[in-house]
């Protein structure tokens, strides 16, 4: 029992560490993203005083970058709440350390998706449009409920299994923390103490949120889908799309999910509870969904390649063989390919080859979101010259500042709020420790199993 | 005995070609004799049908039938003017060419019509006016298959449902700031 009360303290401490010492590295990298937001920011004014012409979007392609990444960011956000919730729901146990960092991933995730609509608007203002004139049967109107419904329902998963947690804080910490800190760990608390009753309600919230949210996050990149599927153009036609980008979202969002947890656990220690074994566990999730990922490109591509309608025939020659192909080839190989690779070969099985893949597989995943909007748009609907697109400066800029953003915001949550559910992964220990099969392995294998418990 | 002169060659020549001249020249004469009724349309309402017609008769009274007329209408849309075609008629056995026309946006609005006349010639022209009031949304996709329940009904059913179900969690949250103030055995597991 003392080695078990030692191994908690250990925890908590490792829980608030980020909280209680700040180092200049810190704010070094808070200031370089400030930079960043910044020129953004210029960026933007620039947008809104000159208008759209200083993007690269006309007429034909009208749209371009921004969407690209409001499509990314939104898959990116099935990291947490998704992969959490499935995790949750089938009783994963070495969940615990990761799903908290999935969460932040999905709500700021989808804070950045989210602003980047509003950026492709030009005048900000018009998003009331979208209230004053918008018409139910709409796959933009759709889009606006699921994401507004998801947002809400990720904001209160995370909130609700961080409530013991947050009494945590609010305990250890105390006085020892500067004033506003000390009201946000008391409201945010609700002055949770432990007791049968609130362990009943956290318990039966946690088990409906967990369930309810996997349909929301389903149908949220499902109704993305639809705003390309529902539109007259030939390369967005397939009635695939939903389940392909939902797959696409899953499978970005593990990648992104494994580049954060990478960073986090080195930057506060957390090496004794995110170990080689979420990365590998993560690792192999991520290879299954490329696998799935290849077999619906196949069927996408076999299936308008054998028809060939009017306009494929151009729509794969800019694809497989002319403006794109590089970066093509590249989401096919570089992304889709090398994480089922790396998870294959013994030599690469480790943090550092599924961090590598992961970064592969977000960068591809972004350019494949890139080409679905842009090559989709630059078939020509009548025989006229396709058109081009080219990002100028102001988009760049922005892309740039939303990443940054996206960066900053996990970077501020994981030093205010609790990055590891600290009641869980004790749950999870006591109940590794207690079960009898583990004390019949520590028979067995006791250099092994201590290994594996620190974990 | 009629003897075919020269001369009498002359004046026959001549004279089919002062009729040629007159005639050529009558042509356009004739077609501007045509008579021409419109009627005042008056008023109508944004999304309304309205019967627009026209009566041709030719100089002498009678109607003018398989004439085509062409309707426009004088137009803006994106900074361009200019007119638009709204329909295209053929007079009737009474001399009428009418087309139903439903006014999309509200005000004075001029409905040009022309024509050409049976005889050829220039092209002639009318016009009348009428002002239209109200502003209701016109456009309404039909639906491919409608299946009765599957529509926004059902959007607002699945919505009030999930948004019922997180509002139950609230009263969740509710219970446990309620319960912060029991004194109670702390359970193993979340907290202290």
């Amino acid at each position: 029992m003392a080695a078990l009360s030692e191994w908690e303290r250990r925890l908590e401490e490792t829980a608030l560490a980020p909280i209680r010492r700040t180092g200049p590295r810190f704010w070094a990298l808070v200031v370089a993203l400030l930079a960043v937001i910044g020129w953004g920011v210029y960026a933007y004014w620039v947008q809104i005083r000159d208008g759209l012409v200083v993007t690269g979007m006309r007429d034909r392609i009208s749209w371009g970058l921004y969407i690209a990444t409001f499509v990314f960011f939104i898959g990116i956000s099935h990291a947490g709440t998704l992969i959490s919730a499935i995790l949750r729901v089938s009783n994963a146990r070495w969940r615990t350390p990761v799903t908290r960092m999935a969460e932040f991933v999905t709500v700021v995730a989808l804070v950045c998706g989210a602003s980047f609509v509003i950026i492709d608007l030009g005048r900000p203002d018009r998003i009331l449009n979208v209230f004053i004139y918008g018409r139910w049967q709409s796959p933009i109107i759709w889009d606006v409920l699921a994401i507004t419904t998801y947002l809400t329902g990720s904001i209160t998963y995370l909130f609700v299994p961080m409530i013991p947690d947050l009494a945590l804080f609010r305990d250890r910490l105390g006085s020892h923390t500067s004033r506003w800190r000390g009201w946000l760990y008391r409201t945010l608390a609700i002055g949770w103490n432990g007791n049968a009753t609130q362990h009943r309600s956290l318990a039966s919230a946690i088990g409906v949120l967990m369930i309810l949210i996997i349909p929301i996050a389903v149908s949220v990149h499902t109704v993305v889908s639809w705003i390309f599927a529902m539109t007259m153009r030939v390369p967005w036609d397939s009635a695939l799309f939903g389940a392909f980008f939902v797959a696409g979202a899953i499978f970005s969002g593990i990648g992104i999910l494994i580049i954060v947890m990478a960073i986090l656990r080195r930057a506060y220690h957390l090496e004794e509870y995110v170990t080689e074994k979420h990365f590998l566990y993560l690792g192999y999730l991520m290879a299954a969904f490329a696998a799935i990922m290849i077999y619906a490109n196949i069927n996408e591509f076999m299936t308008h390649g054998y028809k060939l309608q009017e306009g494929v025939e151009f729509h794969f020659r800019q694809l497989f063989l002319a403006e794109f192909a590089p970066l093509f080839w590249f989401y096919l190989l570089g992304g889709l390919v090398s994480p089922i690779v790396i998870a294959l070969l013994p030599a690469t099985r480790n943090v550092r080859g599924f961090v590598l893949a992961a970064v592969l597989v977000t960068v591809a995943m972004w350019i494949e979101r890139y080409f679905i909007v842009v090559t989709g748009l630059r078939v020509p609907l009548m025989p006229y010259e396709p058109a081009s697109y080219a990002p100028t400066w102001v988009e760049w800029s922005l892309l740039a500042a939303g990443l940054a953003l996206f960066a900053l915001l996990i970077t501020l949550f994981s030093k205010v709020f609790p990055i590891i559910a600290v009641w869980e992964v004790a749950e999870d220990h006591e109940a590794t420790v207690a079960s009898p099969d583990t004390a019949r392995r520590a028979a067995l294998e006791p250099s092994k199993l201590e290994g594996e418990t620190a974990r | 005995m009629i003897t075919i002169t020269r001369r009498s060659v002359r004046i026959v020549a001549g004279l089919l070609a002062a009729g040629a001249i007159a005639v050529s020249l009558a042509g356009p004469a004739l077609a501007s004799h045509v008579l021409v009724q419109t009627t005042t349309l008056g008023e109508g309402t944004v999304g309304g049908t309205i019967n627009v017609p026209v009566t041709l008769q030719a100089a002498d009274g009678a109607p003018l039938q398989g004439t085509t007329v062409i309707f426009y209408l004088h137009a803006s849309f994106a900074g361009v003017e200019g007119e638009a075609e709204i329909g295209r008629a053929m007079t009737d056995e009474n001399g009428v060419a009418s087309i139903a026309y439903r006014p999309r946006l509200a005000g004075h609005h001029e409905i040009r019509m022309e024509f050409v006349a049976p005889a050829g010639g220039e092209v002639e022209v009318t016009s009348t006016a009428i002002d239209v009031t109200g502003g209701g949304q016109l456009y309404r996709s039909p639906a491919g298959v409608d299946v009765p329940g599957v529509g926004v009904e059902l959007l607002m059913v699945v919505l009030a449902i999930v948004w019922s179900i997180l509002f139950w969690v609230v009263f969740r949250l509710v219970a446990i700031a309620r319960g912060g103030g029991e004194v109670g055995t702390p359970e193993p597991g979340p907290g202290r």
